[in-house]
């Protein structure tokens, strides 16, 4: 019996312990699977520009513009880019910060810094007068300035042979507009308006360093970052808590954007897609496919749906018109299309200036026009010719209305200066005061391309404002003044689409008296540059075409100076006039007046 | 069972080896007796050895599939992983180098944003979410310090990817390893993967850290139930055997009992036959087998008795006429000086046959009454040197006429011994009768020997000995050595078959030696005391001065002495020359 015990007990021990054997080891040799992925080889798209270093120049006021530029860039090294500029005794001004709280301060020179003469103790001064353009954000917006210095003192000391070193530098990171013409590319990302009907565009700035890859990472955030504040009126975010998951990442032609977007909705990955084919850098082509959370959503060709869906409507025949002689008239320039003056005959007269816009088939006309040494606002709309026009009460001065092509087609809406005042007027002529966020006489008024954003004049200064059309009447968020050169501004108007062309007084350094020119700039008045210099008298009235080119060449613009009508190329001669009735012989000829484009 | 240390040792050290060997030879002897013990019962029960060897050869087979199918089972559960893992990874792999193609070179700040994203988002998002899949990103082949290696959830996780795996993968191999560790608190098992990245500046080695506690404890469980299984199974079959060999068993024994009682003499054993089985025909067989022998033996006993009764009858009948013609013929011998002397011879021939017939008469009713079981011992302290005495002087008279001298060997003080001298006497003299008879003028010797427990009585003769085989026939009833051969003597061919009952009857020995030409010797021995067995005894059988079977070595040449052929049996003989051995003393 004992015997039979121990057997069992036996085998009951052997079989575990045979057993025991076999588990999951507690550790195993390193067992190699294969080769892994092979590395990658090829150069980015992105420039290799850098700023200039500092050794660059032996020059005090070289060395301060180059000091003016080192920021700009790849972002997360601009501090230390600045700090090769700052002796060290003073690189404790700056601090280390985070990539998302760099802000650079974008800074115009309208003057050449002056420089002392290094003294025997081998150390300068240079005085920077700066007219401060705003803030470029990590979001490449270029946020009102919140500082307002005006000029900057840098105290220099040499430093052996290889250049300066600043020794009080300012606390915050500088960056003069030459840089951010340099070394930045601007670019346009849109945001869909309250009703998701049109695109509105917002200019940001991309570092030319940056590979396309990240661009597109780049945009992205910046989309699901939101609009700026001046815009927030007139365009919807978007939904709340969404975020780019990591880096969006492209191969072969396909770029895939994995986001988190709570409760994503069909119809809301479709608009995505369509602002995303249009705010993507242009390099960028291919499929785009959408995921929400890992899951595959959407998948759009880019170029397909930025030609199907463009971010707003726009008619691509754009004619030039003109006020002769109290009448509104075609204008005929040499390869460009002719128009044919869509206001009935008997309307137009007495005519000072005019908007005209196609608008689903109809024609929205608002004339200025004269009655008895006053002006009146006369509107009508209906399929060319119009002929029914409305108005209201006679006022001393109406400036150029325009119309706002964001409103419904049905129920349109336009604004205009009357008496310093900004109104809003529909297609039957009633006038109602629009409320405006700053105090001063609005001297002119001109709508964006898509219609949701508004450059004003006011108090001769250069503002730009978002428009809203929800409830159906258009409002006007808190304008936000652009620091220009030139000053008292006179007219103002889109010649792109975040591109707006300006006339003022340009001042000239020295004893000189300011002189008239017009100006264009970035909507954000940053990226400026003179257009026409040394005009003769003050532009009255600015006309441009915001579209693209094609059958006019882009950035086409016109003016009035001195009862004329220019275009960059020179006057607008009676010659050109068209479908001028039997010229009155003997009366000298009257000069076209008040141009402006249809479309 | 430690001994107490004797007070005269020298050291404790002594006191101590000695009460180990103390201990050793207890241990040792309960050991031994305990393997003697397993032995004995293992020798003895067939059940016991059936279910043991059952158990042992379900044990090594069942043990053996219950590894290969756990074996499989945990290499299948690894395999799953390790191919789940290996997936993950080249995923995992090819996000992480889309991730970071867009970098140029690793300072930048984004790129170990972009690090973290991949690592966080490889991981699934969510730390708390995760079930223990950790992912880390570490570059081995970029410049220390330029790139933080990162992992998710934020654990150390270092100590689990092992140089070895980081130096395979760092030279560009997607390679994997189970190693153990702790992340958690709790140790567990890792199936740690890794796998490099490329990237436009080099490379960056992504890790998948799984843990394999699931499937540990899936192999656990899974191990459990095989090894309950066949221990289940084991238990099972030994007891099956249990049952079926006993069942088989139980049978054999009633049989092998039922044979034993059989073979002691109760011949109306029988065994249960139930059912119709291959048992229960073994069990009739038998049955129908002691029954045939049962009737057999009787069959035979009533044979015997009718025949032994007849002998006894027979000579109980012959017995009284034979009296009446005695008596005449006593007369007529008593008156044949008158007869003619053809006529007395012929009385005379008479007188002789009767005695004869008288004489075999006598014996015949001797043996019946031996078959009978009628002869009693009638034992008595007994001289045996007087016994021999009138023996000789009994024979004298005929050894005078054969010319055979009796020559004897006895101790010089009484040989006293507890036996039935009349029977005692009636062997010596049957002994010594032939001894003369067939000792052919040679002299006749007689030796008594004694020793604690027997007392023997040899009879030498050398006369022309006996055959080979003979000296048991010798004792055979009416048997002759040559049957052509006249009967000289008036021997009634019973006389040894009475003797060796009458020694039987004491419980003693009655054996005979014989080699032709060197004559006979018989050796009578007897208890001492009547009732006691015997083992030995006094006087050898073969005479001291009888030439070995094959001739006798040389004189003072060796002897071999080797196996021999037959079990147990010894071979004797000269040796051969060359490598001799002397044994002295």
């Amino acid at each position: 019996m004992r015997h039979r015990l121990l057997t069992a007990l036996l085998a009951g021990v052997l079989l575990p312990a045979g057993l025991a054997g076999c588990g999951i080891p507690h550790e195993t040799q390193v067992q190699v699977d294969g080769a892994g992925p092979a590395g990658q080889s090829g150069a980015l798209s992105g420039s290799s520009d850098q700023p200039p270093a500092p050794t660059a120049s032996n020059d005090p006021k070289e060395f301060i513009r180059n000091y003016l530029s080192a920021a700009a860039g790849e972002r997360d090294q601009a501090v230390n880019r600045v700090k090769q500029f700052i002796a060290p005794e003073g690189q404790s001004r700056l601090r280390d910060r985070q990539s998302s709280e760099i802000e650079l301060f974008v800074v115009r020179l309208p003057e050449e810094p002056e420089a002392t003469p290094p003294n025997n103790e081998g150390t300068s001064e240079v005085r920077v007068k700066v007219q401060q353009l705003g803030v470029l954000r990590a979001d490449g917006s270029l946020a009102p300035p919140v500082a307002s210095d005006t000029e900057y003192k840098f105290k220099l000391r040499r430093v052996g042979d290889s250049g300066w070193r600043i020794t009080d530098p300012p606390k915050v990171l500088l960056l003069s507009d030459e840089a951010l013409y340099d070394y930045y590319a601007p670019h346009t990302i849109y945001f869909w308006n309250s009703d998701q009907s049109r695109l509105v565009p917002d200019q940001r700035y991309l570092p030319q360093a940056l590979p396309a890859e990240r661009k597109v990472t780049e945009v992205i955030r910046w989309l699901a970052a939101g609009p700026p504040d001046w815009l927030s009126p007139g365009v919807i975010r978007l939904p709340d808590n969404t975020s780019l998951i990591n880096n969006a990442t492209g191969s072969d032609g396909r770029w895939e954007v994995n986001l988190n977007m709570p409760g994503a909705k069909d119809a809301q990955l479709a608009h995505l897609a369509t602002q995303l084919a249009w705010s993507l850098p242009e390099q960028v082509t291919g499929q785009l496919d959408l995921k929400i959370q890992n899951q595959s959503r959407l998948v759009v060709d880019i170029g397909q749906e930025k030609s199907g869906r463009p971010p707003y409507p726009l008619d691509g025949n754009p004619e030039r018109f003109c006020v002769y002689d109290g009448a509104i008239h075609p204008l005929s320039f040499p390869g460009e299309p002719r128009g044919t003056v869509p206001v009935d005959a008997a309307s137009n007269r007495s005519i000072v200036t005019a908007a005209l816009t196609r608008s689903g088939g109809r024609i929205l006309a608002a004339l200025v026009v004269t009655r008895s040494g006053r002006q009146q606002l006369l509107v009508g709309a209906g399929p060319s010719p119009v002929t029914v026009f409305k108005g209201g009460r006679e006022f001393t001065s109406v400036s150029r209305p325009t119309w706002l092509r964001s409103t419904d087609p049905q129920h349109p809406y336009g604004l205009t200066a009357v008496d310093g005042v900004l109104y809003r007027f529909d297609e039957v002529g009633n006038l109602t005061r629009v409320p405006l966020g700053v105090d001063g006489k609005v001297t002119a008024v001109a709508a964006s391309v898509e219609g949701h954003r508004v450059a004003l004049v006011v108090n001769g200064a250069l503002y730009v404002a978002a428009v809203s059309t929800d409830g159906g009447a258009p409002s006007l968020g808190q304008p936000r003044r652009l620091f220009t050169k030139l000053t008292n501004i006179t007219a103002v108007d889109w010649y792109a689409e975040s591109r707006l062309v300006f006339a003022g007084s340009e001042p000239r350094g020295g004893t000189r008296d300011p002189r008239p020119a017009i100006y264009g700039s970035s909507v954000d008045g940053a990226l400026e540059k003179p257009l026409e210099q040394d005009i003769g008298a003050q532009v009255t009235r600015l006309s441009a075409y915001p579209g693209p080119s094609g059958a006019l060449p882009a950035y086409s613009y016109m003016y009035e100076a001195n009862n004329g009508a220019y275009t960059p190329s020179g006057i607008i001669k009676p010659e050109q006039v068209l479908n001028l009735a039997s010229p009155t012989p003997g009366n000298k000829a009257p000069n076209p007046t008040a141009p402006f484009f249809l479309y | 069972m430690v001994t107490s240390p004797p007070p005269d040792s020298p050291t404790a050290a002594a006191r101590w080896l000695r009460a180990a060997r103390a201990l050793w030879r207890v241990l040792a002897a309960r050991t031994a007796r305990l393997a003697a013990s397993v032995h004995q019962t293992w020798r003895r029960s067939l059940q016991l050895r059936v279910v043991t060897i059952t158990l042992v050869a379900s044990s090594l087979l069942v043990g053996g599939f219950a590894y290969l199918i756990a074996d499989k089972i945990t290499s299948i559960l690894v395999e799953n992983a390790q191919t789940d893992v290996r997936l993950r990874l080249q995923n995992g792999s090819d996000y992480a180098g889309k991730q970071f193609r867009a970098f140029s070179q690793p300072q930048e700040a984004q790129f170990q944003d972009t690090v973290e994203g991949t690592v966080n988002y490889l991981a699934g998002g969510d730390p708390t979410q995760t079930n223990g899949v950790v992912v880390a990103i570490t570059a081995d082949r970029v410049p220390a310090g330029t790139i933080e290696p990162r992992t998710s959830p934020n654990v150390p996780v270092r100590p689990l990817i092992s140089s070895e795996l980081r130096a395979s993968v760092a030279a560009g191999n997607v390679a994997h390893q189970i190693r153990t560790g702790a992340l958690g608190g709790k140790r567990t098992k890792y199936l740690v993967y890794g796998s490099p990245v490329p990237t436009r500046f080099g490379q960056v080695e992504l890790y998948y850290v799984v843990p394999l506690d699931r499937q540990d404890a899936t192999a656990r469980d899974a191990r459990a139930t095989v090894v309950a299984t066949g221990m289940a199974l084991v238990l099972l079959l030994g007891l099956l055997a249990a049952l079926v060999t006993r069942l088989v068993v139980t049978p054999v024994r009633v049989a092998a009992r039922t044979a034993q009682r059989l073979s002691a003499g109760l011949l109306d054993q029988r065994m249960v036959v139930n059912g119709e089985d291959d048992l229960a025909l073994l069990a009739a067989s038998f049955n129908q087998m002691a029954t045939n022998l049962q009737r057999q033996i009787l069959r035979l006993e009533e044979m015997s008795r009718l025949q032994r009764r007849f002998t006894s009858d027979v000579s109980h009948e012959l017995r009284t006429p034979l009296t009446t013609v005695r008596m005449a013929a006593d007369l007529i011998f008593a008156e044949r000086d008158g007869f003619d002397p053809a006529v007395a011879r012929s009385a005379e021939l008479l007188q002789a046959e009767l005695d004869r017939f008288e004489e075999l008469l006598t014996d015949l009713l001797e043996i019946s009454r031996f078959d009978a079981g009628f002869a009693m011992l009638d034992a008595e302290p007994t001289d045996l040197v007087p016994v021999v005495h009138r023996v000789t002087e009994r024979l004298a008279g005929l050894a005078e006429r054969v010319g055979v001298t009796i020559e004897l060997d006895l101790p010089d003080s009484p040989v006293i011994a507890e036996v039935d001298p009349r029977r005692v006497e009636r062997v010596l003299r049957n002994l010594v009768g032939n001894a003369v008879e067939h000792g052919e003028a040679k002299p006749v010797l007689i030796t008594l020997g004694v020793d604690q427990n027997a007392v023997a009585i040899t009879v030498r003769d050398h006369g022309v000995g006996l055959k080979p085989g003979e000296e048991k026939l010798v004792f055979n009833r009416f048997w002759r050595a040559d049957p052509s051969r006249a009967r000289q003597t008036g021997g009634t061919g019973l006389g040894l078959s009475i003797s060796l009952e009458d020694a039987r009857l004491h419980g003693g020995w009655l054996e005979a030696w014989g080699a032709p030409g060197q004559g006979a010797q018989f050796r009578l021995t007897l208890p001492a005391r009547a009732g006691d067995r015997l083992t030995t005894s006094p006087l050898r059988l073969v005479p001291a001065d009888a030439a070995l079977p094959f001739g006798g070595p040389r004189d003072g040449g060796p002897l071999a002495i080797g196996p021999g052929s037959g079990a147990g049996a010894l071979a004797i003989g000269p040796a051969e020359g060359g490598d001799r051995v002397e044994v002295t003393s």
